[in-house]
């Protein structure tokens, strides 16, 4: 006889399902938004993976790697040069902007596995990243400098990208793609090597598990991710300059994802969501916007260090990834 | 029978509100009102290139000033503030926000070639008039389009500027260029060495000193080994203090140096303290006259009425040109304003003087360069002046 | 050439050295690196520009007010920003340093953003001519000042009896609490000790360059790179990388190119961080797992 366990019904907010209502909702958002609100959901999606992408390695692996602006500077310049001197459509210079991302991350990752560890993490991937601006200001006849790589015509499996509305469906579908992945992965068995790699990582090889591997397939996907970013911020903008590339944007990168909540998917979106769209709100005021930063980056330090997302995970168990260090 | 697709109605509700959104843009009166003109201002006003936006400051205080008097048939501009802090992102942002959100009648503004560059498609999509009031990157409003103007002299212009002083002081064959790596130093450098190649001279080094260098030692010695007869230094302010300090240190105080329009020579003196480290240092100056000199007084005076403490730099006249000339056009297109009519009036100023730039500004539908030449300011016994060329004040 | 290079290498490299030293003592302490350091090194330029400029007051007092107030800005860091985060994770120092260095920048931009600032000449030392090579009044004054400071510095580190307890808790800060030191009150007083360092090579290299909000980016670079080439957590370390990238950077200006001045704190760093990460005389810094 076949005994069926009792099917529980879940609550709606508990149901992890709820998630995939979200794109679903804001695939209404063009109806609604004007060009220029248009232009800042996609800048969001766009720093949403870059958080993503920088959670990985920062949070769920716990190195202080800071050579996120490099993989999107790279994933940017690439999708640039690709587009521009092999005709590339984007989606395929999209490829090539997740595969070099890829590249420098298995690069940066070198020195993780070195040994190298902490601030000279840091240090020597910030220096990365400032030597990938220097190459990009003075490898003119590639880059054209200081004076931007513009893009032509971009165009996505035949159909013009110029427009905002045409760029934020296309933006969706990757950042509906990649967010998914990323989920699978931090659920799988990687995830937790990740996480146990994080917190204890002489244990971890004792245990028998490869570190140096997931070491590397982490900076690597950490990599092509933000690449991927970069490309959809070269779409964007439709014309790559160095200085978007710099030691400010490694803060911002940073503190999307201490404010999100470090080690936590979820965590990444909201960081990237509100540090977004909170500072256009505090261009208005032009000087303020390195003091709401500073600010809030304090404020989030000392009195909610697990970051936003720990208010959620106080209202409903959705919010309490398995991955995230209660 | 006809075919009903039963996609048609949904199709047609969608139609109707994509064409609702794209009907705001066609609107020929878009940022007027009967007693209101909607100015866009966009320019660097946090950053690292803030002291730029010095340029919309001067231009807001004319604004302003037209506001007293009356406005223009009975409409007053209601000027909105964009800040771009010099990075392409935030400047798109500003664009599509003045154009989508705010609906602005015309922009008038911008600092930074870089973000007018990124931002140069946007408005000219939208038809949305455009007075490019201090980047220098001639590509802005070349080749023509129907609503971009530049209101201050382009790259071409500066090159010709400094080019053609630094070949009036006779027999000058060996030239040194210093430059940023920047965009902006590019665009004023590049044209320089054009000019100079057309005449037959090439740089014999060309050097580099980034922003943020408290030192120019390495390159100050190089010079001392090459003995050029003129350099170029491409420089902001703060360098500019430190490469003329250093090339007095190691004695090479005979050597002119050219300028780019990164300072005035009131400022550099000010901030060296000593008229010998600067006496050989010239700037290209677009205006009638020197910062403290009488000429500027009416100008100085409008600046600090409405903003008071600002400190009056060179940077801060270079919009102002493009703005007497705006308001003109605007005069002249009577109180029945349209878009049209103001492009209209735009293309039909010639030989227009604003009374702050030293050339007339001239525009016409195929050339939007209004602006083609600047003079040179130097040290003469000790004082600013304006000059014609080598050793010849105005 | 080369000695002129040499010269002028030397006077940039003590102000490194000061900041590198600076940034040692907080992280020998403290074990934070202070990713903010460049924008407080600033504070003191600022606050003298502050005092003298806008309150008339002269240079000397002047630059000792400003010193004693990045002292106590050091102090109240440590208490209230950087104790109380104490038991996280590393990441969470280097964040909170980088956002009080921002906070201090955006204070600084919001009140001359637009201005870049002179500072006043102090000293009128006419320049000594050696041969063919001018060592200027600011070189002299930088390295004697930055001399002076490192003697004394050195002395009161081996040869006083603060010294033995600054050793101590470098040493093992759980064998200097039991032995009754106040390791926080330690703490504390070393952040102080380091802003007010970073004070002195910010109000030394103020006159020489103007003022204005971002010349701290370029100071902090410069300091970790003098850090990694003499070793992190070095104190000689710090002193000698920061004379030696000085150096360096006038030589690869001169000798190869101009473009490479502004890049050479990232390659020293790269290039010591892969050949010999502990660089000249730091302790083991990898990890082997």
């Amino acid at each position: 006889m076949n005994q069926e366990t009792p099917k529980v019904k879940s609550s709606l907010m508990q149901n992890a399902r709820i998630f995939y209502l979200v794109p679903l909702v804001a695939a209404l958002i063009p109806f609604f938004a004007n060009d220029y609100l248009q232009f800042m959901v996609n800048m969001i999606m766009v720093y949403v993976l870059v958080t993503v992408g920088f959670n990985l390695v920062i949070g769920n692996l716990g190195q202080l790697a800071f050579a996120n602006t490099a993989f999107f500077g790279i994933g940017a310049y690439m999708t640039a040069i690709l587009m521009n001197y092999a005709g590339f459509t984007f989606e395929i210079a999209l490829v090539g902007a997740a595969i070099s991302g890829g590249l420098a991350g298995l690069l940066a990752s070198i020195t993780a596995l070195r040994g190298i560890r902490l601030y000279y993490l840091a240090i020597i991937t910030l220096a990365f990243g400032e030597l990938m601006r220097w190459v990009y200001i003075h490898a003119e006849s590639v880059t054209r400098g200081t004076d931007g790589l513009p893009l032509p015509d971009v165009t996505v499996f035949g159909m013009s990208m110029h427009s905002e509305t045409a760029k934020f469906y296309v933006f969706l579908v990757i950042t509906v793609l990649v967010v998914k992945g990323t989920s699978n992965l931090l659920k799988s068995r990687v995830g937790r090597a990740i996480l146990a790699i994080r917190d204890n990582e002489l244990t971890t090889a004792s245990l028998g598990i490869s570190t140096a591997n997931y070491i590397i397939l982490t900076f690597v996907w950490s990599g092509s991710v933000v690449g991927v970013a970069g490309a959809m911020f070269a779409a964007s903008t439709e014309r790559v300059f160095p200085e978007s590339f710099g030691l400010t944007e490694v803060i911002v990168h940073f503190a999307m994802v201490m404010v999100g909540g470090a080690g936590s998917l979820i965590g990444s979106i909201i960081g990237g969501v509100v540090l977004t769209a909170l500072p256009e709100y505090f261009r208005q005021f032009p000087g303020m916007e390195e003091l709401f930063f500073g600010v809030i980056i304090i404020a989030v330090l000392l009195f909610l260090p697990k970051g936003l997302v720990s208010l959620l995970a106080k209202v409903s168990p959705l919010f309490r990834e398995r991955y995230y260090r209660e | 029978m006809k075919m009903r697709s039963k996609y048609g109605l949904p199709l047609g509700v969608f139609a109707a509100i994509g064409l609702m959104a794209g009907a705001a843009i066609a609107d020929d009166t878009t940022g007027l009102t009967d007693t209101t003109i909607k100015v866009g201002v966009m320019g660097p006003f946090s950053g690292n290139a803030s002291s730029y936006s010095k340029a919309q400051i001067g231009e807001m205080a004319y604004y302003k000033m037209i506001n007293d008097q009356g406005g223009v048939h009975g409409r007053k501009f209601e000027l909105i503030q964009e800040d771009t802090a010099c990075q392409p992102a935030k400047g798109i942002a500003a664009a599509k926000k003045l154009v989508s959100q705010d609906k602005v009648f015309m922009m008038h503004g911008n600092s930074c070639s870089g973000v007018a560059m990124a931002v140069k498609d946007i408005v000219v999509e939208s038809g949305t008039p455009w007075i490019v009031a201090h980047a220098v990157n001639p590509n802005i409003s070349m080749p023509p389009t129907p609503n971009v103007f530049h209101g201050v002299p382009a790259g071409p212009a500066y090159g010709f500027t400094m080019g053609k002083f630094v070949m009036s002081k006779p027999g000058t064959k060996n030239v040194v260029m210093v430059e940023h790596s920047n965009d902006w130093a590019k665009s004023y450098a590049d044209p320089t060495r054009d000019y100079m190649k057309s005449k037959g001279v090439e740089p014999s080094m060309v050097l580099a000193m980034e922003r943020g260098q408290t030192d120019a030692t390495a390159q100050v010695l190089k010079i001392r080994q090459a003995k050029p007869d003129f350099i170029v230094a491409s420089l902001y302010e703060a360098e500019t203090v430190i490469f003329l300090k250093d090339l007095k240190k190691y004695g090479v105080t005979d050597i002119p140096v050219m300028g780019a329009a990164g300072t005035d020579l009131e400022n550099t003196l000010a901030r060296i303290g000593d008229i010998d480290t600067v006496k050989n240092y010239y700037v290209p100056h677009a205006f009638i006259d020197t910062v403290d000199g009488p000429g500027m007084k009416t100008w100085n005076d409008m600046i600090l009425k409405y903003y008071p403490g600002e400190t009056i730099t060179g940077f801060s006249y270079v919009s102002i040109g493009s703005a007497v000339a705006v308001v003109q056009a605007l005069k002249n297109a009577g109180p029945d304003l349209t878009r049209e009519k103001f492009l209209a009036e735009m293309d039909k100023i010639k030989n227009f003087d604003t009374g702050i730039f030293a050339t007339n500004i001239t525009w016409a539908a195929d050339d939007r360069h209004g602006v083609k030449e600047s003079a040179v300011a130097g040290f003469v016994d000790g004082k600013p002046t304006v000059m014609k060329g080598w050793n010849q004040p105005m | 050439m080369l000695m002129q290079l040499t010269v002028s290498g030397f006077a940039q490299g003590a102000i490194y050295a000061l900041i590198a030293l600076s940034l040692t003592v907080v992280f020998r302490a403290t074990t934070v690196v202070n990713f903010g350091h460049g924008d407080f090194v600033l504070g003191g330029a600022f606050g003298v520009y502050v005092l003298v400029v806008m309150l008339g007051l002269p240079f000397l007092p002047s630059a000792i007010a400003a010193i004693i107030l990045m002292f106590a800005c050091g102090i109240l860091i440590s208490r209230g920003f950087i104790d109380p985060i104490k038991a996280g994770p590393h990441i969470g120092f280097a964040m909170m340093s980088i956002s009080l260095g921002y906070i201090f920048r955006g204070t600084t931009r919001s009140i001359w953003g637009r201005e870049v600032l002179p500072m006043p000449r102090v000293f009128d030392i006419p320049p000594v001519f050696i041969g063919d090579v001018v060592i200027t009044g600011d070189a002299m004054i930088i390295s004697g000042i930055v001399a002076l400071l490192l003697v004394g510095f050195f002395i009161v580190f081996y040869k006083t009896s603060i010294g033995k307890v600054i050793q101590a808790v470098y040493q093992s800060e759980r064998g200097a609490t039991l032995i009754g030191i106040n390791v926080r009150r330690f703490h504390d007083m070393m952040w102080g000790a380091g802003l007010a360092m970073g004070a002195v090579a910010g109000i030394l290299i103020a006159p020489i360059s103007l003022l204005h909000p971002d010349l701290g980016a370029g100071f902090l670079i410069r300091g970790f790179a003098a850090m990694t080439l003499g070793g992190f957590g070095s104190l000689g370390g710090a002193v000698a990388g920061g004379l030696i990238l000085g150096i360096t950077e006038q030589y690869a200006g001169a000798y190869i190119n101009t473009a490479l001045i502004d890049i050479t704190s990232y390659l020293v760093i790269i290039v010591v961080l892969v050949v010999r990460p502990s660089g000249l005389f730091g302790k083991r810094a990898v990890v082997r797992v």
